[in-house]
């Protein structure tokens, strides 16, 4: 593992990073085929694809805002993470 | 020596072709397409597939059978020769939606294997009854992470949009899709679609955005780099999409669905059981005497004589009929009980053309009539051509004897209940319509085995074979 920098600022540069991330995902490795794919069915994939990223990357940040939340207020924590949120 | 022919319809992917050596069925693999072939044989994935029924068989052989046809190709591949070419604009609702759960299955498979497939066409899904069989053994192609579902465009026009029409808007789906081989756009659908249909989440997506982000403004330089950038769709959302489509398309049903499927539909007519039974029997004397491999019959309905046909001895029944609700019914039976029946939407005045590239891609119904059937069953069919449809009575005994070297023709006569309700609003221009003119012109055409009364009514049924040998 890296140096952990500040909680905060790891926060706001991942927040930086989302455009890019959906960004991202919306380009896919070169994929030749004798079949044209279509330009809304490829932007579609993209699309969800990004939003799929995007909601991996705030479920992720929503248990380190928790963890740190946790961390300010809670003292010892009820038990190790494994909270009743949905899985 | 069996002369080669090259299958139209085969010719979009170069990296293989299908041929057609006698009856023969044979598939040449070329280089561009044989590292994919390799991967998905010696994976596992096509011997998987093909045990359970989804895939269709194929066999190594010496390239020598093609002869020069095999010019080039890494490998000759047999596959067994299967009773009845279809094309999805003849399936009915269940069996386009069975197709389209084979489709998206074998992907699922695919990918679960490191293979993908390098397009979704509903034409690469034939039938054996009502089980839905994939036939394009080159489909497969290695699976490469982050690359996105090529084939996600055609399945939707393909597949998802006909089911759509008939689900969500109550409109049969055949006769546009004819008129529209390569599928039915999502724009299309978009602007028929009610407002509140497109509130749900998978109509919005995959009807109303991708129809959108088709039409939006350079839309396609954005796929193009987003194609070219790489990056990524990741194998979860790839197979997330799919299982999606999955859950959506199994869900569907056609609107206002008959849920009896076995209801007594054919008791809205003037037979009674004892008619029905007495055409089963002469339909079943005649396939045990024909032993037709495959019995063509116009105006199916349901099959019941289809099933006297197959009892008989016939080997593989094509049931065609423009009742859309019969259709459903047919199939769901074939289904059901795993009948050899395979049942597709016609309009027997105006029967499945030839079209496609240079009219030949889909073969209509004559050529593959021509091809694949020995057999027919024409009952309670005439009158209806001769008199709804105005075909002058000769031509359509001689349209019917076309099909097929042998079969069984039933004539009705003008005094019967179902003609005179035909007639009933509208004039009797039909004065060459008489038995004698039926049996000169099924003479002409064909020798006229058996001819029998159905008891208590003025019908006939006529078996007949034609006098020259062959399917010419």
């Amino acid at each position: 593992m890296s140096p952990r920098p500040a909680t905060a600022s790891r926060i706001a540069r991942c927040l930086r990073a989302l455009p890019a991330f959906v960004f991202a995902a919306l380009f896919a490795p070169h994929a030749a085929a004798y079949l044209d794919p279509g330009t809304g069915s490829i932007l579609l994939q993209g699309l969800i694809a990004g939003l799929a990223a995007a909601a991996t990357f705030l479920s992720l940040y929503w248990q380190k805002a928790k963890a740190l939340w946790r961390s300010w207020f809670g003292g010892k924590s009820r038990d190790d993470g494994d909270d009743a949120g949905p899985r | 020596v069996a002369s080669v022919t090259a299958v139209p319809g085969s010719f979009r992917d170069p990296g293989g072709r299908v041929w057609r050596v006698g009856d023969r069925i044979l598939r040449t693999v070329m280089p561009s397409a044989a590292p994919h072939y390799e991967f998905a044989r010696d994976s596992g994935l096509l011997a998987r597939l093909e045990e359970r029924g989804a895939l269709i068989g194929h066999a190594e052989v010496d390239a020598a059978v093609l002869g020069d046809a095999a010019a080039g190709a890494r490998y000759v591949l047999e596959h067994p020769r299967l009773p009845f070419v279809s094309h999805p604009y003849e399936w009915p609702f269940a069996a386009l939606q069975a197709a389209a759960l084979l489709q998206l299955d074998l992907l699922l498979e695919a990918i679960a294997a490191g293979a993908t497939l390098s397009d979704a066409t509903a034409y690469n899904v034939q039938f054996r009854g009502a089980e839905p069989v994939f036939i394009d053994t080159l489909s497969f192609r290695r699976y490469e992470e982050g690359s996105y579902w090529l084939g996600h465009r055609q399945f939707c026009e393909q597949f998802l949009n006909p089911l759509l029409l008939r689900s969500h808007l109550n409109l049969p789906y055949h006769a546009w899709y004819r008129g529209s081989p390569e599928g039915i756009a999502a724009a299309d659908v978009a602007r028929l679609l009610p407002a509140w249909r497109k509130l749900a989440p998978n109509v919005a997506m995959h009807v109303v955005l991708q129809a959108r982000l088709q039409a939006g403004q350079h839309a396609r330089e954005k796929a193009e780099a987003a194609v070219a950038r790489g990056g990524g769709l990741s194998r979860k959302g790839f197979t997330d999409i799919v299982r999606g489509l999955r859950v959506w398309i199994q869900g569907l049903e056609p609107a206002q669905s008959n849920k009896t499927a076995f209801a007594d539909y054919a008791t809205d007519n003037t037979y009674s059981a004892a008619d029905t039974d007495f055409k089963a029997r002469f339909v079943a004397e005649y396939a045990a005497s024909a032993r037709p491999a495959v019995v063509l019959d116009l105006g199916c309905n349901t099959g019941r004589f289809s099933d006297a046909a197959l009892e008989g001895g016939a080997g593989y029944a094509v049931g065609v009929d423009g009742d859309t609700d019969a259709l459903d019914r047919a199939y769901a039976i074939s289904r059901k009980r795993k009948r050899p029946l395979l049942a597709l939407h016609m309009n027997l005045s105006d029967p499945t053309p030839s079209q496609g590239w240079a009219q030949g891609e889909r073969a209509g119904l004559a050529e593959r009539c021509a091809q694949s059937c020995d057999g027919v069953l024409a009952l309670a069919v005439v009158h209806h051509l001769a008199i709804a449809g105005n075909v002058p009575l000769a031509q359509v005994v001689r349209w019917i004897a076309s099909l097929a070297p042998t079969g069984v023709v039933e004539f009705v006569p003008k005094s019967d209940p179902m003609v005179q309700r035909l007639l009933a609003l509208r004039e009797d221009v039909f004065a060459d319509y008489d038995e004698d003119t039926f049996a000169r012109a099924l003479e002409a055409e064909a020798e006229i085995v058996a001819r029998e009364t159905v008891p208590g009514t003025g019908r006939r049924l006529y078996r007949y074979a034609r006098r020259a040998p062959g399917r010419a």
